[in-house]
């Protein structure tokens, strides 16, 4: 008798990943990290590295304000302290619900900084819809946290499925070029010094696929655009110290929990070098994409049929 | 006034300083070889500076 023929067992010399397909972040410890660097000091240490996320929040509030509509309430979503929160105005909304998985970071400051009504909500961002009912919202921003996602085309459909039609998402998150100063500035020295890389700086989303993932996760009417931040630093070492208070650490899994101390001088050296500027100081890029989409409704104005214009473009322009 | 900085700071901050100032020198020649090869860098590329540079810092720290 024959046996039925075994198959050739699947080897292969990469480890199975331990995690979903989708996780590249520890999110547990980046909440310990934000919780952290929010009671460092008693969160002086978190306010004094505030200038980052608040000069975002406020070309994030420019958009906003273009958009010619009052709210009931907004949802900002992993809102940290609340930087875009606090610039709401009773004229543009009644209330804000403010939701972060880092509880410290979200009590950090009190009630009477913010002009409207606030709640706030201490939950995982990644689980929107375990938070809020479906086509329940008028409105999600969300300011500078969705680089710290897992899934993000799925946290955008949570999104879209929260809001109701005609509701409005408008995001700022960091893209592709952020911080790579120090992401080559570390590469190098760690090639040199130790033959080999490992990540030290976070993956981001570039720019071309914020678009794509808005399309995806069902958004209509579309605006993304970029700029960058540039912040000048005496050298690496301040910039490193900024990122840790501002909760900002490495959370990538597999990551090194520690980079040797010759490979970090290696690499102060180089970000000078490479990047420095005449008077001395290094710059560091914040590149930041922002996004505007609409939950689509019948309501909305829809592009006409091909065709059906009754005036040649011509003779307007 | 950086000898007193030196004692309350940490190890961190000590490699921190002196990376940037005592050792500034050693730094610089570092950042350069690297500069210069940067598109081909392997292991110990610029073993040599960085001898000097580690040199520079380890009596820095120490002393």
């Amino acid at each position: 008798m024959l046996r039925p023929p075994t198959l050739p067992r699947r080897s292969s010399s990469f480890e199975t990943p331990r995690v979903g397909v989708y996780k590249v972040f520890d999110r547990e410890a980046k909440r310990l990290q934000k919780d952290f660097a929010a009671r460092r000091d008693g969160g002086e240490r978190s306010r004094t590295v505030d200038y980052l996320r608040d000069e975002v929040a406020e070309r994030l509030m420019e958009r906003f304000l273009d958009i010619k509509r009052k709210f009931d309430t907004i949802i900002d979503l992993g809102c940290g302290p609340g930087h875009f929160s606090k610039l709401l105005e009773p004229n543009k909304t009644r209330k804000v619900v403010m939701i972060d998985s880092s509880r410290e970071s979200l009590y950090r400051d009190p009630d009477e900084e913010f002009d409207v009504e606030i709640e706030r909500i201490h939950a995982d961002e990644e689980s929107l819809l375990n938070i809020l009912p479906r086509q329940s919202q008028e409105a999600v921003v969300s300011c500078l946290s969705l680089h710290w996602i897992n899934d993000l085309p799925g946290v955008l459909v949570q999104v879209k499925e929260a809001l109701k039609p005609d509701g409005l998402f408008l995001g700022a998150m960091f893209g592709g070029d952020t911080l790579f100063e120090l992401r080559t500035a570390l590469q190098l020295a760690e090639l040199d010094r130790e033959g080999g890389i490992s990540p030290h700086v976070s993956p981001m989303t570039d720019t071309r696929d914020v678009s794509n993932l808005l399309g995806r996760a069902g958004f209509t009417l579309l605006t993304v655009d970029t700029d960058e931040v540039r912040v000048g630093y005496p050298s690496m070492w301040e910039l490193l110290e900024d990122l840790k208070d501002m909760g900002e650490g490495n959370a990538i899994f597999g990551r090194r929990h520690f980079i040797h101390r010759d490979t970090l001088a290696a690499a102060s050296a180089i970000y000078k070098e490479m990047h420095g500027t005449e008077d001395g100081t290094v710059p560091a890029t914040f590149q930041v994409i922002y996004m505007i989409g609409w939950k689509p409704s019948p309501t909305q104005r829809q592009p006409l049929e091909r065709g059906s214009a009754e005036m040649s473009l011509k003779d307007v322009l | 006034m950086q000898t007193q900085s030196d004692k309350v700071a940490t190890p961190l901050r000590r490699l921190a300083i002196h990376s940037t100032t005592t050792c500034s020198a050693e730094a610089t020649a570092y950042g350069k070889c690297i500069l210069s090869t940067y598109l081909d860098v392997r292991k110990d590329t610029c073993k040599q500076e960085f001898e000097k540079f580690g040199q520079c810092l380890r009596q820095a720290v120490g002393s």
